[in-house]
This record gives structure tokens, C-alpha cells and sequence, in this order.
């Protein structure tokens, strides 16, 4: 277990981060230094204004009404994927730090039942919608379309988010422990609690770790880069 | 083919690359948000017309051949090379699909697959399998750029005839049709044929306008084609004898896709700032209207009438409001479409598709969303300024056997105008 761990939480941790900054500076590095087309492909009406342009950008880019039109219920799934991921992402970075105010308000016990209820339903939420895609990639032109790339990193993202609801929902480990363990890594001084280690998760952050870090190596390749693409590609849009 | 070949081929990618090309090759989810987008799939489930599937091929080529991951692990991407079989899809995928860019709207990353395409037609240009009718065509243009005097005396001796029936419905026998007046305010492109001159022509002789007709035609076969430097040749040939005449505005006839490569390509091509301004004879219609400069009845048409926002003036173009505006000065009962403006449905006309016939039976099936549009109204009177969208729609009113009279706005209004001639305005 120890070993597992070993590789897949501190190792393999290392490893996925450096990839990963370094794949996402490369790809930025990558698109900007490729010369734009002199044509504007924007589409009309326009905003009139920078700012207008720039509001018209956000505004598509994160809640993507034109797509929620055409097809509302892909778009409904994608919603919830995407608000529940960023959801999690916030709440992960209670490994890092602990929010100010919130546990004083609720107490220790009090937070601790927060992030059960709130990463419990973050947590399904992806995994329904997860299920949904890799469900609607099995038939018709959506299974013509899909290639290996998308079903690849679907298993990925199916693997995290079912190790992180086993630790969420079957484990007793709280988010105090886990920061011992984030914290050492930060500080270059890696080390794994004996109460994670010998836990009944103790697998399943090895498990969890062993696909996030998978998923990172493999992000800046992929069209997951979609998460940094899609601002300019959007601002594009109204040139 | 030989490996030589086909590495030639996947290189016009690289030469074709820009950022935005990048981008769309790399972000696209393959959500397939986008195909009940396209009336080409819509009108005929083929999975060749999905517009993510039209701009897959480019990729598959891509990441075989340039993209880091997929020259790691091509299986992963389906990477391929661009051999017979690809190239004959691209082939279909391509040339079929209008440029309508209704994908783009509807893409949550507005990804525009008609771009990704522009480098698919380079590629099939350079493998010899452009398409060899929008080819001849953009090479007679060309030739007609290159030696005018061949042309010039037939063109004006058929002007002078257009000339005398502008006289007639005028009643003014001194109307003109002037060619290469210096200093004139308006260079008019219109289209070869005296239907998109005579109206027009009329228009500017009742508003006074200081204007002056193009030897040549505004209709683009290079830009159809895909052959940039082809197409920024024939839209050279007006541009530069708006320069040579000083002009301050050039006026493109209701033609689509000219109005696009006049407004928004052809400053890019050629890289030079047009030192007048592009506007589209809807425009100025309008203008002429609203300023009271020429006067229209606005009982004049009869029954419901409807408008059709061809994608290269409206989506694509930015001309909702100006066309509508003429309409209803024209009609008691005008009925929009819907959807309607940006979300306009492609006709299934555009894109040089009507030049094509290898496609006719996909584009009469690529209409249905258009008929199925029309029928809701209950019009009987289309009006639709592009000569590609008429017709498309001609040919979907006779298929589907429609009650519906399709026509110019630039005829509508003429119609409309009280004139002292004898003639009636339609030939
Ligand atoms: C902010 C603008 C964004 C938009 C409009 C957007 C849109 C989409 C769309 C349409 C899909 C397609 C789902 C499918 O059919 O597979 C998708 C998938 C996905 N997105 Fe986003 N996304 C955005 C940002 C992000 C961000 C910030 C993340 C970071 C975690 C992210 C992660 C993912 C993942 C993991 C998938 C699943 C990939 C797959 O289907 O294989 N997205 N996104
Ligand atoms: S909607 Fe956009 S991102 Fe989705 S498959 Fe179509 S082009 Fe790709
Ligand atoms: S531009 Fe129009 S015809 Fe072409 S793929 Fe997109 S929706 Fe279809």
C-alpha cells in the first residue's frame, strides 16, 4: 500500500504537475506564436465595443446559450458537469488551505458534514453526467464521430471521480489529514499519514491519484486544452 | 499514392495554418452540438455532412502528420493519411457545404468548420481535385480581368440596350447607364445579366445618384472554389477600377457571397486598406428611402410576402434590419421566417452548391428545413436577395410544389415607385 501510494500520490504526483504546466505553456506558446489569419471570422451582429466584445466572450463561454438551444438537454449534462467540476476544483483547495470564516461559522464538525453534502452532490453530479456522455457516445452519430481520444479520456475522468466519491462516501478520512499530505508535498518533504495509509482509502486515494495523475499528463495533448481554447475561440467570434 | 504525395498534401496544412485554424483543430470536443445545425445533415442524415465530421478529416491529416501527440500515438486520433479514400470524402464533405456558418453559432467553442474547410479545398486543389466547374468559371473570370477590350464593346452595346429600357420605365429618355465616369460617387457591381443592372439602374437614376456601372460581374467562382489568390484576382478586377475611377463608395448588387468578399475578404487578401467604402445595394436603398430620396407605395405588394436572410448579408455579413426595413415599406402583411436573422437557416443554395450537379439531389433533400420555414408563414411571396438563394428556392418551390412567388427586393421596390415610363419595370 505504502508503495502504491508511493508512485501514484507522490511520485506520480510530481510527474503529472511538471507535464502538465509544462504541456499548457507549450500549447499557449504554441497558439500564440501562430500568426493570425488576416480575415476576420467573426460572426454578425457584433458588439460594437472591446468591452462588449469581451463581455459577449464570457458570456458564451460559460454559459454557451447558443448551444443550450439547439440542443438543451447535452447542454443541461454539460452544465452540470462543468459547475460540479469547478465545484470540486474549489473544494479541493481546502487540501491546500482551510477556508477562512466558513468552519468558524459551522465549527469543525459543522464544515466537515458542508463538504460531505457539497462533494457528495459535486460528485454524483459528474458522474451522472459523465455516464451520460460516455452513454451517448454509443450509438449513431455520435459514436461515428467519437475516436479513441474521447472514450480514453471519459475511463479517465469515470476513474476519478468514482475513487473520489469511494473516499467521499465510504471513507473516514477528513480534509485536515489529506493537507498534512498535500502540504508535504508542496514543501517538497513528501510524507503519507499513517491514518490514510492504513485506512479503508487508503487504496482509493492511490486509485483516485493514480487517474488524476494519468488525466494531467494527458490534458495539455488533448482536447481538454478546449479549457483554455475556448476564450479566444469565442473572442474570435465578434472580430 | 506515393508517401511523397501525400506528405505534399498534408503539408498545404501547414502552409494554410493560422491561429484560429489551430484552435478549432485542437479544442473541438466532437460534442456534435453542431449537427442539427447544418441543414445538410438535417435534410439528410449523412453522417458525411456532420459539420465536426467535415472538419475531422483535417484533423485526422493533422495529427498524423503535425501534432506532437498524434505522431506519438496516431491510433488514438484515428490519425490517416490523405489517401483516395479520404481525399473522396473530403471531396463531398466540402464542396457540399455552403459556408453558411450556422455551425459556428450554435458551437459552444464557435468553432467555424466553413475555415477548417477553406484548407480542405486548398488540399483538394493541390491533389487536382478542385472542383472542375467552379474552376472554369473562376478562370473565365480571370481571363475576362486580364483582356477587357476583348470583352468591352459587346458589354457596353448590351448595356446601351438595358439603357433603353431603363428610358421607358423612367419615362426619361435622358437615363443613363454610365461606364468608367470618373469621379462618379458609386461604382455599382452588379451580376452578367440585365436583371441585377436594370433595377438598379433605375433606383440611382430616381435618386440622382452620381454612379457608374463595372464592366464586370460581382459573382466569385475563385471564392467558391477555395483558391484565395483566384478569387482576390476577380474581385481585383472591380476594386482596381474603383481605384482607377476615384469612386467614393463601391455598391455591390444583392449577389451574397459578393457582398462578403467585397466587405469583409478583400481588404485581407490583399492587404491593402480600400481607400472607399463597400456597401451592398440594400444599403442604400434603404438609405434612399429613409431620406426620402426615392419614394415607394407601401400598398404596392399584394399578399403576405417573407424574407429570406441570405447567411453571406446576414449571419455572415451583418444585414438584418435594412432589407426587412424595405420590405415593410413595401407590404402591409410581411411575415418574418423562423427562426430569422443570425439564426437564419441556410437555404441549402450557397457555396456555389447550385453549380455543382453532383450534389442536386443532396441539395434539393438540404432544403427541407427552409420549406418546412416558408410553409409555416403561409407567404406567397418570397423576397430573397441573393441569385443563389433564388435559385435553390425556385427549385424547392417547384420539387415541393409551393404557391410562392420568389423575388429581388431591388424589383419589388422598383415596382413600387411611382414612374412616368410605359414599360413595366419586370421584363
Ligand atoms: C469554460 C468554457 C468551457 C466550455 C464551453 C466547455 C464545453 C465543453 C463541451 C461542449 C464538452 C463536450 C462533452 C462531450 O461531448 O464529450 C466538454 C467536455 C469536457 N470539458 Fe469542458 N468546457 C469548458 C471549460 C472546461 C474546463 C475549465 C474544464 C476543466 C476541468 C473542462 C473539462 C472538460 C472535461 C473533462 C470534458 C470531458 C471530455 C470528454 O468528453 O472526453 N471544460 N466541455
Ligand atoms: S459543436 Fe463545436 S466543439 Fe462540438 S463537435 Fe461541433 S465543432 Fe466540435
Ligand atoms: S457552414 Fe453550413 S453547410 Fe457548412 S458545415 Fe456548417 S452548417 Fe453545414
Amino acid at each position: 500500500m505504502e508503495t502504491y501510494l508511493q508512485i501514484t500520490s507522490v511520485w506520480g504526483t510530481y510527474l503529472a504537475i511538471a507535464v502538465f504546466v509544462l504541456g499548457i505553456a507549450w500549447r499557449v506558446y504554441e497558439w500564440s506564436t501562430t500568426p493570425k489569419s488576416p480575415v476576420p471570422l467573426g460572426l454578425f451582429p457584433k458588439p460594437k465595443t472591446g468591452a462588449g466584445r469581451f463581455g459577449k466572450m464570457l458570456k458564451d463561454t460559460f454559459l454557451a446559450p447558443h448551444s443550450a438551444r439547439i440542443e438543451p438537454r447535452m447542454w443541461l449534462f454539460a452544465m452540470m458537469f462543468h459547475v460540479a467540476a469547478l465545484a470540486a476544483f474549489v473544494g479541493h483547495l481546502r487540501i491546500i488551505q482551510e477556508y477562512p470564516l466558513l468552519p468558524q461559522w459551522l465549527g469543525e464538525d459543522g464544515m466537515n458534514t458542508f463538504a460531505a453534502w457539497a462533494g457528495g452532490i459535486a460528485g454524483t453530479l459528474m458522474m451522472i453526467a459523465v455516464l451520460y456522455w460516455i452513454g451517448r457516445r454509443t450509438f449513431g452519430p455520435f459514436k461515428n464521430l467519437s475516436v479513441p481520444e474521447d472514450f480514453l479520456l471519459l475511463a479517465l475522468l469515470l476513474g476519478v471521480i468514482i475513487m473520489g466519491n469511494h473516499m467521499r462516501f465510504f471513507g473516514h478520512v477528513h480534509a485536515e489529514t489529506y493537507r498534512e499530505w498535500f502540504q508535504s508535498l508542496l514543501a517538497f518533504r513528501p510524507m503519507l499519514p499513517d491514518e490514510i495509509v492504513h485506512s479503508n482509502v487508503g487504496w482509493s486515494l492511490g486509485t483516485h491519484m493514480l487517474f488524476v495523475d494519468l488525466l494531467l499528463i494527458y490534458f495539455p495533448f488533448s482536447k481538454l486544452v478546449h479549457t483554455i481554447g475556448s476564450f479566444s475561440a469565442n473572442l474570435v467570434r465578434s472580430e | 499514392m506515393e508517401t511523397q504525395q501525400l506528405t505534399t498534401l498534408a503539408g498545404v496544412i501547414d502552409k494554410k495554418m493560422n491561429r484560429q485554424l489551430k484552435q478549432y483543430i485542437d479544442i473541438c470536443a466532437r460534442c456534435a452540438i453542431c449537427k442539427d445545425a447544418c441543414h445538410q445533415y438535417v435534410g439528410t442524415g449523412d453522417f458525411k455532412y456532420l459539420p465536426a465530421r467535415r472538419a475531422e478529416l483535417i484533423r485526422q491529416i493533422y495529427k498524423k502528420y503535425f501534432d506532437k501527440a498524434g505522431r506519438f500515438v496516431p491510433a488514438l486520433y484515428e490519425a490517416r493519411d490523405p489517401d483516395e479514400n479520404l481525399l473522396e470524402e473530403l471531396y463531398e464533405s466540402t464542396y457540399a457545404c455552403t459556408a453558411c456558418r450556422r455551425c459556428m453559432y450554435f458551437c459552444p467553442f464557435s468553432i467555424d468548420t466553413a475555415w477548417i474547410l477553406s484548407v480542405a479545398k486548398a488540399m483538394l486543389i493541390a491533389a487536382g481535385m478542385g472542383n472542375e466547374m467552379l474552376s472554369q468559371l473562376a478562370d473565365a473570370a480571370i481571363m475576362k480581368g486580364d483582356q477587357p477590350e476583348l470583352f468591352r464593346d459587346v458589354l457596353v452595346s448590351g448595356f446601351k440596350d438595358i439603357e433603353a429600357e431603363v428610358r421607358e420605365i423612367t419615362g426619361d429618355p435622358s437615363a443613363e447607364i454610365p461606364v468608367d465616369k470618373e469621379g462618379a460617387d458609386i461604382l455599382y457591381v452588379g451580376l452578367a445579366g440585365a436583371h441585377s443592372i436594370r433595377p438598379a439602374a433605375v433606383i440611382f437614376h430616381e435618386a440622382g445618384a452620381s454612379w457608374t456601372l463595372s464592366l464586370f460581374e460581382s459573382a466569385n467562382y475563385g471564392f467558391f472554389l477555395g483558391d484565395a489568390e483566384k478569387a482576390r484576382k476577380i474581385a481585383d478586377r472591380y476594386m482596381d477600377e474603383a481605384l482607377r475611377l476615384g469612386v467614393k463608395e463601391v455598391v455591390i448588387t444583392e449577389c451574397g457571397h459578393a457582398y462578403r468578399v467585397a466587405k469583409i475578404f478583400h481588404e485581407a487578401w490583399s492587404g491593402k486598406k480600400h481607400p472607399f467604402r463597400v456597401r451592398h445595394i440594400l444599403e442604400v436603398i434603404d438609405e434612399y428611402i429613409t431620406d426620402g430620396r426615392i419614394t415607394v407605395d407601401p400598398g404596392s405588394v399584394k399578399g403576405a410576402i417573407t424574407y429570406h436572410d441570405p447567411c453571406q448579408i446576414g449571419r455572415n455579413g451583418g444585414l438584418f434590419e435594412e432589407p426587412r426595413r424595405i420590405v415593410r415599406a413595401l407590404a402591409a402583411d410581411f411575415r418574418d421566417l423562423t427562426p430569422n436573422r443570425e439564426q437564419q437557416w441556410c437555404c441549402g443554395g450557397g457555396g456555389g452548391i447550385v453549380a455543382m450537379s453532383e450534389f442536386d439531389e443532396d441539395r434539393i433533400k438540404s432544403g427541407a428545413k427552409k420549406v418546412e420555414q416558408i410553409r409555416a408563414t403561409g407567404a406567397t411571396i418570397i423576397a430573397a436577395p441573393c441569385e443563389n438563394c433564388r435559385l435553390q428556392l425556385e427549385q424547392l418551390r417547384d420539387h415541393h410544389e409551393l404557391d410562392l412567388h420568389i423575388t429581388p427586393i431591388m424589383d419589388l421596390v422598383v415596382e413600387a415607385m411611382p414612374l412616368a415610363g410605359t414599360k413595366a419595370a419586370q421584363a
